[in-house]
């Protein structure tokens, strides 16, 4: 008996479900033979498109926001406790109101049972850590008992209702909690990243033995998270990307940005050492969001490489790395083309599974602000030419009159 | 040995952690679940394509194909490999102009202006020759490539002009008529070779030319820009519902739909918030709203079903709190318009029963 509301067999025919929508949509099967799978797969679960989820979830949040708001103005309840103790019966009924939706009403990823839950989850933890307040800890075990409680709150959402995002929510919350225990920065760090290298390697290891498709699908993404975080946690040198200042030496105000030099080289070592993992096993079991994370991670690499070793940024570093990324895209595809049917060892660059069309996705949008971005980069208007002060660009989108 | 060597990394942690694929720890806790209908043990995606094709409603080659992609014997990296270019493209669009931006007076003009012309024909050029023949319909691109060269083009003709218009000034006063003119070649290049990246292009340019631009300003919409952007949603529907009549690249009609219903919509809701009930705004604002909703219900396109009902909650909000005096009564409001939108989208869902 497993303590999830949904049983494994649900969930792998929403899996096989998934699957074959993918196909049709690619063409691989006619709209007759998706219709069979659908009709030999019926999880009998009430779901709902993604649009419709959003909104579930958006209203439902905010409709528990008003309750909880009408009912502190009602009640004018005052003083901790009360404040506390009503979180505390807020969050149970919330709880239990998502637990009846998926037992009786069959929902299942509908938005209304995710918002009740994760309301619920947030409204028991705050209730209780209002209440430990009255304990008057130090602000850092009061911080830590927050994020040890939202981490367990979280992974029980994720073992009952399945939601990945919750488990997420949970590594995060863990990971909150070395930084609470006045410890070095890199000791700090140091124990982050191998308890999150700890959990991967359980969940690689545990996944042998499962023939489940949609729980190698579920630990994949999860998998893929782990490597992140580890990723955040060994790249010291990240908080400074977003700050480099192209043309000035590479932010080293801190000498090794302050932490031991064995460290900072070792971590330097693990930059490259994580995204060379990540690809590795993700090439090898062929999961697809885990190599993502792998080249994510690898990029990052490359783009925090010279504040790592304190040297200087150039304007045009951004360009050798675009040549760079699309030089080693056009390699692998012509690599990949002269192989045997267009493919090398199962790996091929045609496009075999189309993705889901909405009309508009993200790399539209970003094509939309290219313009603009462009014109935010020209050099602005000579002071001594007439008509100075010019806003517009060639395909400015930034301009105005 | 083994077993001692990995006891602790299957057991402890396995028990305590989320990235557990099984559910084994938690056998013996009884906690209810629910059923699914005539419910199989062992069903799994290799079983049901093996059941069709012994049914005969699945062949022998898609079994073996859909297998093989199942199993991951046959795995794609086509998507990856656009992200990449995609990605490395837009970095040297970012390092061409920070190189522009901080070395313009140690290059010269001349030396700037012409490899940015000279880059932009060469990819045009590429695109001309590599090209497919223009036609009517979708039309897939030649290599992974090519639809990143030509949006490449099309971002160092931007740099290009944009440069020569910013130091030069050579149209003076009617600068902004460059916009007109990149919007038209963006939209032509976008139609001859079936670009969508290039007609998000020019659709942003040409709201640049009718007084766009990404800054606060434009947040703030004020009344001469509100009714910029209701003119500006008006020309793209018009040039999207032209180009869908006449059955020219019907594909592309959803981009421009996007445009237009939050150009409208945005301008529309920022004279509700103004003028509430005194001007056209609302009964303008309830119609386009009906009007998309209708679309995203005979489309079955949800999406147009998010804008109307999210800009229409936030429209209604705009009136009623207007009216809406004190905490409690925002509170009420709070709870009856989320139950009723609640109520509303449960019906629709109930009726586009697992829509895509």
């Amino acid at each position: 008996m497993s303590i999830s509301l949904y049983t494994a067999e649900q969930e792998e025919r929403l899996f096989i479900r998934r699957e074959a929508s993918a196909w049709a949509r690619s063409g691989l099967i006619t709209d007759e033979q998706l219709a069979i799978i659908d009709a030999r797969t019926d999880p009998g679960l009430n779901r709902t498109n993604v649009f419709f989820r959003i909104l579930f979830f958006l209203f439902t949040s905010s409709c528990v926001q008003a309750v909880i708001g009408f009912y502190a103005y009602v009640i004018r309840i005052r003083g901790e406790v009360a404040i506390a103790c009503s979180a505390l019966a807020f969050g149970i009924v919330m709880a239990g109101l998502a637990e009846y939706l998926v037992r009786r009403k069959s929902l299942y990823r509908y938005g209304i049972e995710e918002a009740l839950a994760l309301s619920g989850m947030a409204l028991t933890c705050a209730g209780i850590v209002i209440l430990i307040s009255q304990l008057h800890f130090e602000p850092r075990s009061f911080i830590t008992t927050a994020a040890m409680l939202a981490s367990a709150g979280a992974f029980w959402l994720y073992l009952r209702f399945g939601f990945l995002y919750a488990a997420v929510i949970s590594v995060a919350c863990a990971c909150i909690v070395p930084f609470q225990l006045s410890l070095p920065p890199a000791s700090e760090r140091t124990i982050v990243a191998m308890v999150l290298a700890l959990i991967l390697l359980t969940s690689i290891r545990a996944e042998g033995s499962e023939t489940r498709d949609f729980r190698r699908e579920r630990s994949t993404l999860l998998q893929a998270c782990l490597l992140a975080a580890i990723y955040l946690a060994v790249n010291l040198r990240l908080p400074e990307l977003g700050r480099a200042h192209f043309g000035d030496p590479a932010p080293f105000d801190q000498f090794h940005a302050g932490y031991p030099p064995v460290f900072y080289w070792a971590t330097y070592g693990l930059t490259f050492l994580v995204p060379a993992l990540g690809l590795y096993l993700g090439l090898k079991s062929r999961k697809r969001l885990l190599t993502n994370a792998g080249l994510i991670a690898a990029l990052l690499t490359l783009a925090t490489n010279k504040d790592y070793l304190g040297f200087t940024h150039y304007a045009w570093d951004p360009a050798v790395l675009g040549v760079v990324m699309v030089v080693a895209a056009i390699v692998i595809m012509r690599w990949l083309a002269n192989g045997s049917r267009e493919a090398r060892n199962g790996f091929t660059a045609k496009n075999l599974l189309k993705p889901e069309d909405h009309g508009i996705n993200p790399a539209d949008l970003g094509a939309a602000l290219l313009p603009g971005a462009i014109q935010a980069n020209l050099p602005p208007s000579p002071p001594e030419k007439p008509f100075a002060g010019g806003q517009s660009g060639g395909g400015g989108a930034s301009s105005g009159y | 040995m083994e077993r001692g060597r990995w006891w602790f990394f299957r057991v402890a942690p396995g028990m305590l952690f989320a990235a557990l694929p099984g559910d084994s720890f938690f056998q013996g806790l009884y906690l209810p679940r629910i059923r699914a209908n005539g419910e199989q043990q062992g069903m799994n995606v290799t079983s049901i394509l093996k059941e069709m094709h012994r049914a005969g409603e699945l062949g022998s080659t898609q079994l073996d194909a859909l297998t093989d992609l199942h199993l991951k014997k046959r795995y794609s990296v086509h998507q990856e490999l656009r992200a990449a270019i995609y990605i490395g493209v837009l970095l040297i669009t970012a390092g061409v102009g920070l190189t522009i931006r901080q070395y313009f007076a140690q290059l010269g003009d001349i030396a700037i202006i012409g490899s940015l012309t000279a880059g932009a024909l060469a990819a045009f050029l590429y695109c001309f020759v590599k090209g497919k023949p223009w036609s009517g319909g979708e039309v897939e691109s030649p290599n992974i490539l090519f639809d990143y060269v030509l949006l490449f083009g099309c971002t160092l003709y931007a740099a290009d002009v944009g440069y020569i218009e910013t130091q030069f000034r050579v149209l003076g006063d009617s600068w902004h008529d460059y916009l007109l003119v990149s919007s038209a070649l963006f939209f032509f290049l976008a139609y001859r070779f079936d670009n969508r990246l290039v007609l998000s292009m020019a659709l942003s340019t040409l709201a640049a030319w009718f007084g766009f631009q990404l800054s606060a300003r434009f947040v703030s919409f004020h009344k001469y820009y509100r009714e910029s952007a209701i003119a500006y949603s008006l020309v793209t529907f018009a040039l999207g519902s032209l180009s869908h009549r006449l059955a020219v690249k019907k594909h592309f009609f959803d981009i421009y739909l996007n445009f237009t219903v939050h150009f409208l919509l945005m301008a529309l809701l920022s004279g509700v918030f103004q003028y509430r009930f005194a001007s056209w705004h609302l009964p303008a604002m309830a119609a386009a709203i009906a009007a998309v909703a209708v679309y995203s219900m005979r489309t079955r396109r949800f999406l147009y079903m998010l804008y109307a009902i999210l800009y229409g909650y936030a429209c209604l909000s705009a009136v009623v709190l207007g009216f809406v005096d004190g905490a409690a009564a925002m509170y009420i409001y709070g709870i009856v318009s989320s139950l009723t939108v609640i109520g509303l989208i449960f019906i629709l869902s109930r009726r586009f029963k697992e829509g895509t």
